[in-house]
């Protein structure tokens, strides 16, 4: 087997196994300590928490943020109404563009209160969505490589 | 002076950056300078006396699975290409972000054995180039229209939610404008594209030279002996920018006593979705060609073979098939938006001149036209005169010298 094809399968293997424990230990095994052996995000040093929390929340903030403004310019850019031969259907992007607001307006605020309340969940679920968004992105690779042509076409050889 | 040029694109035939780099780069030479080009893919033509510098791109965004190039299986893994690839997935246009910081290395690199008097970017705009201050040479920018009149124009046609949040992500407004308020000069291609650049990024107007395009007359010219087909009207554009307002021109189509048939030049089968469907719709199925893409010489004999161009432009930093078809001697019905009104010149000497989406107005020139020969002929004759004596690449370059050195004298107060 050609090398780079044996470090596309190494890729695929490693992302696999680290997003499976990225999830069981995030949801899995940590759920139950909270449940049953009463795990306290207040008990951590507060530059500690804050240390994770902050560039956590920050990049989870831009990433609502960003719905947010995509949901605000649907809703209010100002353009000439389409030539009616081309409108043919009914166009529902406001009414979406409305809940979107609404929708990243709440999680935003949720975010935010469970970061203030040091509340567990508001750090794991950005976490692991970063985390799998970069693992996905490397397996997503590492297919690519095991599927791709390993040889040089003529011309570039 | 050793002047380097920056373009994410390089190559003439991806847009009228690649033609802007080409021209300008061959024009400084020919004025005596040092000229430099650090380009992104496609790279431009090898011109004598331009020294070229390649940035290399996966180009993540237009690929969709086939990105892996077998000579370098894991040069996705890299942290820049990780980003680039990461951001294209999430419908983000990341290629002009990238190559600034590409280019602010590569930069950094030639300064170790070039001292370069000026650096010029086309069109790019990046967080990198905020490094690229940082090197001590006076950095100064192109912008040939903001990309804001992009993004609304795209809007006026009804479009699904997830459509508009591509077109929302697409574009880099946000970095546009920080960035080119921090440059030391913008230079733009038309009055008007000046006043949108203010309008849309906030740069103050004193910050900005107006430097007009040239046209190279020696390639675009009228072709003797080409016998003009009856009823013809070209376009030359991307029919899926919706800028370029090609629906008023098929409903114009529509309106017209003439039976006209129309060549569309575009960029191939690929970039064609609502169009055929439009041309269906309006029952214009037989009465329009598409050529895809063709080399210049194929279009400069199309421009001969027509008896007319329209641009029916929503808007227009330039518009550069404008004078394009005015070099050829073919009479131009456009609109009065943007800077097309500049470039065209007078209603009814220069070329004709309609009012944006408007489809009638542009049926009643499309007949008015084919029923006047001599004024087709006149005008025709005009519009070529006007590209000769205001559009050329050589007075272009002149003027980005003085503006250049304009620039380094301030620069060298500080």
């Amino acid at each position: 087997m050609p090398r780079p094809r044996i470090f596309g399968y190494l890729a695929v293997l490693s992302t696999l196994i680290l997003a499976g424990l990225v999830t069981y230990s995030l949801y899995l095994l940590t759920a139950e300590n909270i449940e049953y052996s009463g795990t306290d995000l207040n008990k951590i040093n507060n530059f500690t928490f804050y240390a994770v929390a902050l560039p956590l929340s920050l990049v989870s903030v831009m990433v609502i943020g960003t719905g947010f403004w995509i949901g605000w310019t649907i809703l209010t850019i100002k353009v000439v109404p389409p030539m009616p031969d081309i409108a043919d259907k009914k166009d529902y992007s406001k009414i979406k563009a409305f809940f979107l607001c609404l929708f990243t307006l709440c999680l935003g605020a949720l975010l935010l209160y469970g970061i203030s309340i040091k509340n567990f969940w508001a750090l794991a679920i950005p976490a692991a969505a970063i985390s799998l968004v970069i693992l996905g992105a490397i397996f997503w690779v590492g297919i690519a490589i095991i599927t791709t042509r390993s040889t040089l076409p003529e011309e570039k050889k | 002076m050793k002047i380097c040029l920056l373009s994410y694109r390089g190559n003439p035939y991806c847009g009228g950056q690649g033609i802007y780099v080409m021209y300008i780069a061959k024009e400084l030479v020919k004025l005596g300078h040092e000229v430099h080009v650090v380009a992104g893919p496609p790279y431009p033509f090898e011109e004598n006396g331009v020294i070229i510098h390649r940035i290399s791109n996966h180009n993540y965004f237009n690929k969709g699975t086939n990105f892996i190039k077998p000579h370098k299986p894991f040069a996705t893994l890299q942290p820049l290409n990780l980003y680039e690839f990461i951001a294209a997935k999430f419908g983000i246009f990341p290629e002009i972000e990238t190559f600034s910081i590409r280019a602010f290395l590569k930069l950094k690199e030639l300064l170790k054995t070039h001292r370069f008097d000026i650096i010029h970017d086309n069109q790019c705009l990046g967080y990198g180039f905020l490094l690229i201050q940082r090197l001590g040479v006076p950095f100064v920018s192109t912008i040939h229209h903001p990309l804001t009149i992009d993004r609304s124009t795209w809007f006026e046609h009804p479009s699904t939610f997830n459509l508009k949040m591509k077109r929302i992500l697409y574009y880099p407004l946000l970095m546009q404008k920080i960035v080119s308020n921090r440059m030391y000069r913008i230079i733009t291609v038309s009055h008007n594209a000046a006043f949108e650049i203010n309008k849309a990024f906030g740069v103050d107007q004193d910050n900005i030279s107006v430097i007009y395009n040239g046209m190279d007359s020696t390639i675009f010219y009228p072709v003797k002996g080409v016998k003009k087909k009856k009823n013809s009207i070209i376009f030359v554009g991307n029919v899926e920018d919706r800028k370029k307002g090609i629906i008023y021109l098929l409903k114009a189509m529509s309106l017209t006593r003439h039976p006209v048939t129309l060549t569309i030049v575009d960029g191939g089968a690929p970039n064609r979705s609502s169009v055929p469907r439009l041309i269906d719709k309006l029952g214009l199925n037989g009465r329009v060609t598409f050529t895809g893409k063709i080399p210049i010489d194929r279009l400069i004999r199309l421009y001969s073979q027509t008896e007319i161009a329209v641009l029916p432009s929503l808007y227009e930093g330039f518009g550069f098939p404008a004078a394009e078809a005015m070099a050829c001697e073919l009479p131009v019905i456009t609109t009065t938006a943007g800077a097309l009104p500049e470039v065209v010149g007078e209603h009814m000497k220069t070329g004709y001149l309609v009012p944006p989406r408007d489809a009638p107005a542009i049926a009643q020139g499309i007949d008015f036209l084919l029923d006047h020969p001599d004024i087709r002929s006149t005008m025709g004759k005009a519009a070529r005169q006007r590209v000769l004596e205001i559009f050329t690449w050589e007075s272009a370059a002149r003027e980005l010298v003085n503006m250049y050195r304009e620039v380094i004298n301030a620069y060298g107060r500080f």
